[in-house]
């Protein structure tokens, strides 16, 4: 039942997300705006922004990849296990959020870079991180991993946990439980942090720049032409990954969007 | 298992907990709102930053009520920012003399009518040379002699400004060219930078004439090439410091101030010697900028001379004279030569009845 108080509250609710989102909006697009469909057309045709996009939506889909095989499951053990220092693990996990992203491409650098511990280790192999990819993709895998790991740490934490014990009384090993009871319940928040952790990763640039500034993301590319070639020059790639970016996460919004009562609640 | 979600403090707590850090950051914004010192905005090539620090340092120390605001870019950004991303500077210094005439006198500032500056103040100068990093085998290794041959091979890993954004950049350009007739070696410029560009930097020997350098609009380097770019010199410090590059093209300045070893180039290319005018004016950069300039600019060979002026629209002239007055006088010279930056005695002035008194009086007198 709805009395005045209630639809008072509900209606402040609203006025707060309106100014919110619009201080999102404005700035998006007037960016959009200012660049221009004739703009951005061009854009597309110019060969170093097709490449640079390329390479910061597939260099963020690989470290969301690497971070899915290496942080899922330590997601999983953070949500079910109790251990000494569990806390301090969960802390040290997000601490890359709170690095300021330069900060986090000169400490990957110093490990890194030719003579870094793991860099020179690597070297004979003639793996770099350098101005090469591989640095890229370890730029964003550093930044934006907290963003997967908490997400899915969260999703499984709100899985039950007694079917899984129903599962291992009816002969099922740990994995074999995880696999076809927890992980089918929990797929779509940890596909939703995967998502996140790929936006992030597209947007970073502060570590990308340390590390690698050739070749070129879209972040480093439009801080070049900005600084190069001014406003004008700098709009279309800008603006073309603010797109792409929306264009992937309505896409998997509404994909991935848990219908009412679904996979978040114990569905007896 | 609990979810950390479920928060152990009592609702209370975590409401005064919220509440005592929302009046924490507010109060920060007030108070950071305030502040009634007088701000004078410099704006300087890369390479001046050990010197330009100590320098707004000591200005700030001998004038309590005034911030220096310093930032710094490769020498064509140092211009840019005044004349194409509406930057307002007091002072703004660049590298490369040559630079300020077409980008900064041939610029109208729309607002005003008038160009961005009409005059400037050379007051420094410096020389190329191939600093090397402490931790690459190549220390020890590479002399005056044998450099460029050293360069060329894969295992080396060389740093270089970008030419499009930093005068250190096309001056590194410039002086491979004018090595090919040092060392007599007519394919020096092609052995060095072939493979290592996507669309390379070509250059157009003329025979008893200039030699002409063309560097592309978008310059990248190709992954492999062993060739690393940086938008401005001074970037490529903490690379050789790192280690991540063998050696790179600096300033003789720079090197010194960071205690790097380096290669001391003959003066026949290193663009440091005033006598060798005729030699560095041999060859010249184009940058081949199509879609983003209606001009292309064009910069030739000479001897490296750094200048500043203080632009049209600068919002604190009497400020910029005064620090211009503290570059040019006993303190600013003894600072520059502190930090090994080679000072020019006089300091030179174009158009010298444009420049404000304080710095006409700096430079000696008109002229």
């Amino acid at each position: 039942m709805r009395g005045r108080r209630p639809s008072l509250f509900w209606a402040a609710c609203a006025v707060a997300g309106a100014i919110l989102i619009a201080f999102v909006v404005l700035p998006a697009a007037s960016m959009i705006v200012g660049a221009g469909a004739g703009l951005l057309g061009e854009a597309l045709r110019q060969d170093d922004i097709r490449r640079s996009l390329w390479l910061t939506a597939s260099a963020a889909l690989i470290a969301t990849a690497i971070a899915f095989v290496v942080g899922v499951p330590l997601a999983y053990l953070l949500a079910r296990r109790d251990f000494v220092g569990k806390r301090a693990i969960e802390g040290i996990i997000d601490l890359p959020i709170v690095f300021p992203h330069t900060a986090a491409g000169i400490a990957l650098l110093t490990v890194y870079g030719r003579e870094g511990v793991i860099g020179r280790l690597l070297a004979p192999f003639g793996i770099s991180f350098t101005e090469t990819v591989a640095g890229i993709v370890l730029a964003m895998l550093f930044v934006s991993l907290p963003f997967l790991v908490d997400t899915a740490r969260e999703t499984f934490a709100l899985v039950d946990e007694r079917y899984e014990h129903v599962a291992r009384t009816l002969g099922s090993s740990p994995g074999g439980a995880f696999l076809r009871v927890t992980f089918p319940q929990a797929w779509r928040g940890v596909l939703s942090g995967a998502v996140l952790m790929w936006g992030r990763g597209i947007s970073e640039f502060g570590a990308v720049v340390i590390l690698a500034y050739n070749p070129k993301v879209i972040s480093v590319l439009t801080f070049e032409r900005f600084e190069g070639f001014g406003l004008r020059a700098a709009q279309p790639p800008a603006v073309l990954i603010v797109i792409v970016a929306f264009v992937v996460f309505l896409v998997a919004r509404t994909v991935l969007l848990p219908r009412r009562g679904r996979s978040r609640k114990d569905a007896a | 298992m609990l979810s950390s979600i479920h928060t152990r403090a009592r609702p209370s707590t975590a409401a005064a907990l919220a509440a005592a850090v929302l009046l924490v950051a507010l109060g920060l914004v007030i108070v950071g709102c305030g502040s009634d010192k007088r701000q004078v905005k410099l704006m300087y090539a890369g390479s001046l930053i050990v010197p330009f620090e100590q320098l707004a340092a000591e200005f700030e120390r001998s004038h309590p009520d005034v911030d220096v605001l310093t930032e710094s870019h490769g020498s064509i950004q140092v211009l840019r920012h005044v004349t194409e991303l509406g930057d307002r500077f007091d002072l703004a210094v660049s590298a490369d003399e040559q630079l300020i005439p077409p980008l900064m006198y041939d610029r109208v500032d729309h607002e005003t009518g008038e160009p961005y500056a009409s005059w400037y103040c050379t007051f420094a100068t410096n020389r190329m040379v191939l600093a090397i990093s402490p931790k690459s085998p190549l220390a020890g290794e590479l002399d005056a002699r044998t450099w460029y041959r050293r360069l060329t091979q894969p295992d080396v890993r060389f740093g270089l400004a970008d030419p499009r954004f930093d005068a250190a950049g096309y001056r590194a350009l410039m002086l491979l060219q004018l090595a090919e007739r040092e060392y007599d070696d007519p394919y020096l410029f092609e052995d060095m930078m072939m493979g290592r560009f996507t669309t390379p930097v070509t250059v157009t020997r003329n025979a008893g004439g200039v030699d002409v350098i063309e560097v592309p609009e978008i310059l990248e380097t190709q992954s492999g090439g062993n060739l690393v770019l940086r938008g401005a010199s001074i970037q490529l410090v903490a690379l050789l410091e790192s280690g991540d590059l063998d050696c790179a093209f600096e300033y003789e300045s720079v090197a010194r101030q960071h205690g790097l070893e380096y290669v001391r180039l003959p003066s026949s290319i290193d663009l440091g010697e005033a006598g060798r005018r005729a030699d560095y004016r041999r060859v010249e950069v184009k940058l081949d900028f199509r879609r983003f300039a209606s001009v292309k600019p064009v910069f030739r060979g000479d001897v490296i001379r750094y200048a500043f002026t203080i632009p049209a629209n600068a919002p604190e002239p009497g400020l910029a004279g005064e620090l211009a007055a503290f570059l040019l006088g006993d303190d600013g010279r003894r600072i520059l030569e502190e930090d090994h930056q080679p000072v020019l005695t006089p300091p030179r002035l174009d158009n010298a009845s444009a420049a404000p008194e304080e710095v006409r009086r700096a430079c000696g007198g008109s002229r």
